[in-house]
């Protein structure tokens, strides 16, 4: 059943009067907080969600990344009920809601563009959930307190949602997701709307809030740093369809597939015949990667786990354990922290980073050179075509 | 004087309402009214066009062309109708030729200024038709400023009241705020940047004009054209009172047929004659804005 | 700013057009400060005599106090007609909402003269004729389509994310209509209030058809008058309907401002 705090009884008793309106308990899993089974949704002939399984544990911040238009943010709306699934059913802590409205769902959702609501002030925004809950008058006014002070903006309680600037109107509408103490919280992109450097705070700051409320939460981002930084686990979906769950780690060393190992980092590629015992041949050159695969397979391997060096340098003597492959310097960029390195490997353009040193490392174009890296950082995966 | 500029359906963002019976209970309203007011009359109207009219104001119900016969072949009615569209025409190009160049310079313009501009364009909307046209009692009548000027400047001055001039005059100058709205909206084509390429481009001004603003414009003079003449053409209240009863176009008729003689059989004709002059005009519009594009 | 790329003469001759469109409404002025028994302009005496013949004058003011009250009750009606007819066009979930709103809207499209026969022959076997239900409902028949074209923009332009929250949040349909939704309408409704006083105060067509002998409006009032003679005394009401407009016009810009409503 829904765990009881006992410090929380009149959220509890609301919760209970919510969702046990619902039907009877499918409980199996105790951990497990919100789980989706076989979602679907469908807009005439096109499929926006296909049958996408999920369980999420209590307390876990789950990230649902991928490129726009693979169903990430109709999941989430699914969740929130803002959307009717076409099929499949939406589980909280064992009950069934994937009928119930939206009005009865108990989740917080911060919205891409914040929706805080222009006529009312910072505080009456924070507290409206409150007073949809008849919350009495006293403690709507300490909670709304506590809810600001916790996003430190107890001083602009009085100002109006179009005096704050963005990053003030996220936090206004986090608080006012959080207030209510929601069973869930869900999040629509809330920081695609920041600039960059806000962004870095705020992610933190929410991943903070998190974390000290305990709260099972649901983040839908296309930005993988955003996923990886803050997130427990990572749901990388396209079309549709779940492509990989698991930790960032995970996702990002062992993707499943050359689309998850693309879309997560940045990726080189190389295609190839692997030959059955752990060697791969491309054009004319040969690699070696971990396992035995056989077929045509295509190579991937992160830009800065790889070496540049010179090709007729002492260095290059090659060692166990190491792939190098000979080519040419087409570019180098310099982006401040990293310097770039362009090379023409038998007509496949693969990209080297290395750290930038005060100015050093700059070769000349078309100097031949040859790129180095560890077998076991090679990612391997079949190819049809 | 109600039809504004051709509506459009505005943006539609969907959100779950749920059960159909609100939907329609909160739709009842407006529907029982625009029945009772406008579908029902209107339908009543096209049959009653049908009907004999008896003498002395009553009405039989019958299914007779007479109405629709009797008019064409009255050589009144007829002369009737070809004034009433001929003038209406004569008035949307006059209304074309002062409105342009309000419609230029207010397009060109911005900021406060523009808001300033707009709003004396559209404040006359506002008011009454019965105090606009008083208005032009006002200048055209024999005391006024117009005629007292002119003959204080030793000529014979001409009648301005109680004539057809008099109206086209008055007509013209109410429909202009419909005209400039509606070339504005057609304006929206004209950058800036193409009249500089022309000159660029070794264009004079009167050449610029005629051969790059001009047809890029057409579709807001096309629009204009529709509305202000589909206005004049069931226009009422300035023919009656400046043309005093002298001036007989298809409103005016209409009225002292519905009113005065009691003869609605032939008013309702009149009614669905204006209406199929509108339908001709929508046409035309349709076509002239295909050989546009 | 202002369009400096323009010519002299073209600034002249915007000029003196600006002054052909505005000179009826400018000259009323003026000649409502005659002395004269007959409109004549330039006016041989001046005097506040046609202001205080207005005071005296029964029937004028009895139509002045008509129209407002039916330009009162016209514009209720239509804001609680219109809104909720707004609410279910702009958020109905089918594809009908089009051909409502079109047909909702076509009352705009016929000419005044023929929808006042219309309804007069209808009303005359109704027994609406010369009454005041009859007048009110004669135009609501034309505020209705104003009052819903200009809701139902405002509606569709609104962010309905913020309805959304609200949901989320825990508030029933009505109540976020009413919490939510109605107060971030509020421009559009003050506009629409406007704009259907306006159009019911000035209506003068259909009101011809639908007056009685003992009901009447102002502007059919006037319109009588001019019938019969034309004298200054039209002008001092005139000045009067155009103060009115300009005082309603100003609220509007207070309150929401006039670039917002008018420049659309």
């Amino acid at each position: 059943m829904i765990p009881a705090a006992a410090e929380r009884p009149l959220e509890n008793a609301m919760m209970h009067q919510t969702i046990r309106s619902g039907s009877p308990t499918l409980s199996d899993d105790r951990d497990v907080h919100l789980r989706l089974d076989g979602l679907t949704k469908r807009y005439g002939d096109s499929v926006a969600v296909a049958a996408l399984d999920l369980a999420v544990p209590k307390g876990e911040l789950v990230a649902l990344l991928g490129p726009s238009g693979c169903g990430k943010t109709t999941t989430l709306r699914m969740v929130a009920g803002l959307i009717t699934p076409t099929d499949g059913r939406i589980v909280v802590g064992g009950h069934d809601i994937t009928v119930m409205p939206t009005y009865r769902r108990d989740m917080g959702l911060v919205f891409q563009s914040y929706a805080l609501f222009p006529h009312m002030s910072v505080a009456k925004n924070v507290a409206f959930g409150l007073e949809m809950r008849s919350v009495p008058k006293p403690e709507i006014e300490r909670r709304v307190k506590e809810a600001l002070a916790m996003v430190r903006l107890e001083a602009l309680a009085e100002r109006k949602p179009r005096e704050l600037s963005g990053g003030q109107q996220q936090r206004v509408a986090l608080a006012r997701a959080l207030v209510i103490r929601p069973s869930i919280l869900l999040l629509d992109e809330p920081l695609s709307n920041l600039d960059a450097k806000l962004r870095d705070e705020m992610r933190n700051e929410i991943r903070d809030i998190q974390q000290s409320l305990g709260i099972t939460a649901v983040f839908v981002t296309h930005d993988q740093v955003e996923a990886l930084s803050m997130c427990d686990k990572v749901v990388v979906m396209r079309g549709g369809k779940l492509e990989q769950v698991g930790t960032p780690v995970d996702v990002y060393e062992h993707p499943e597939t050359p689309f998850v190992a693309s879309f997560v980092g940045r990726t080189n590629r190389l295609e190839g015949v692997a030959e059955g015992d752990g060697r791969v041949t491309i054009g004319t050159m040969e690699v070696r990667v971990p396992g035995r695969p056989g077929g045509k397979v295509e190579i991937m391997v992160r830009p800065h786990r790889m070496r540049l060096v010179e090709a007729g340098a002492g260095e290059d003597a090659p060692t166990e354990g190491t792939n190098r492959l000979a080519g040419r310097l087409t570019r180098v960029t310099f982006i401040g922290d990293l310097l770039q390195y362009h090379v023409d490997v038998g007509g496949t353009e693969i990209v080297v980073e290395a750290a930038s040193d005060h100015g050093r490392g700059f070769r000349k174009v078309g100097t031949p050179v040859a790129v180095l890296w560890r077998v076991e950082d090679t990612m391997v995966f079949g190819r049809s075509a | 004087m109600t039809a504004l500029a051709a509506p459009t359906a505005p943006a539609m963002p969907r959100l779950a309402l749920g059960r159909t019976g609100t939907a329609i209970a909160l739709l009842l309203p407006i529907a029982l009214i625009n029945a009772i007011g406008f579908i029902v009359p209107v339908l009543n109207l096209a049959r009653m066009s049908f009907n004999e009219a008896l003498a002395g104001g009553g009405v039989r119900e019958a299914f007779t062309l007479a109405n629709w016969t009797g008019l064409f072949g009255d050589s009144f009615y007829v002369e009737l109708i070809l004034n009433s569209i001929t003038v209406s025409l004569g008035i949307t190009l006059a209304t074309l030729v002062v409105s342009y160049p309000i419609a230029l310079y207010l397009h060109r313009s911005s900021g406060r200024w523009r808001t300033f501009l707009t709003v004396l364009v559209i404040s006359p909307l506002l008011t009454s038709a019965v105090v606009r046209t008083y208005g032009w009692i006002a200048l055209l009548a024999d005391q006024g400023p117009i005629v007292s000027g002119i003959a204080a400047m030793g000529l014979t001055p001409p009648r301005l009241m109680f004539n057809t001039t008099g109206v086209v005059i008055g007509l013209t100058e109410i429909l202009m705020p419909y005209m400039i709205l509606s070339l504005l909206a057609g304006f929206g084509r004209l950058d800036p940047r193409v009249e500089e390429a022309a000159m660029t481009l070794g264009a004079p001004p009167a050449k610029t004009f005629w051969r790059v603003i001009l047809p890029l414009t057409l579709p807001g003079i096309a629009l204009g054209c529709l509305l202000c003449f589909v206005l004049a053409v069931s226009s009422f209240i300035t023919p009656k009172l400046l043309g005093g009863g002298r001036v007989f176009l298809l409103a005016t008729e209409i009225y002292d047929q519905a009113i005065v003689t009691l003869n609605w059989p032939l008013a309702a004709t009149l009614s669905m004659l204006v209406l199929i002059i509108f339908g001709a005009a929508l046409t035309a519009y349709a076509r002239v804005l295909r050989a546009i594009d | 700013m202002e369009a400096d790329n323009t010519s002299v003469p073209m600034k002249i001759l915007v000029g003196l057009l600006f002054l052909f469109l505005l000179a009826p409404v400018i000259l009323v002025v003026p000649i409502s400060f005659s002395g004269e028994q007959i409109l004549s302009f330039p006016p041989e005496s001046w005097s506040l005599r046609w202001y205080a013949a207005l005071a005296d004058n029964p029937k004028m003011i009895s139509a002045f106090w008509t129209s407002l009250m039916l330009g009162a009750i016209v514009t209720f009606i239509s804001l609680a007609v219109a809104i909720p007819a707004a609410y279910v066009i702009v958020r109905m979930r089918t594809y009908g909402s089009t051909f409502l709103y079109n047909l909702f809207t076509a009352p705009l499209l016929l000419p005044t003269i023929v929808l006042g026969l219309a309804i007069l022959i209808v009303f005359a076997s109704m027994g609406f004729l010369g009454t005041f239900t009859g007048l009110i409902i004669g135009h609501l028949v034309i505020t209705l389509p104003y009052a819903l074209r200009v809701l139902a923009t405002t509606l569709g332009n609104l962010n309905l994310a913020c309805e959304e929250a609200a949901s989320t949040l825990g508030g029933r349909p009505l109540t976020v209509f009413r919490r939510v939704t109605l107060p971030m309408m509020a421009p559009g409704i003050v506009a629409a209030t406007a704009l259907c006083f306006l159009v019911s105060f000035d209506e003068v067509v259909i009101t011809l058809f639908l007056t009685g002998p003992r009901l009447t409006t102002l502007p059919v009032e006037l319109f009588h008058h001019v019938e019969s003679r034309a004298d200054p005394l039209v002008a001092s009401v005139s000045v009067l309907l155009i103060l009115l407009t300009l005082a309603v016009v100003m609220i509007v810009d207070r309150t929401v401002g006039l670039s917002k409503t008018f420049v659309k």
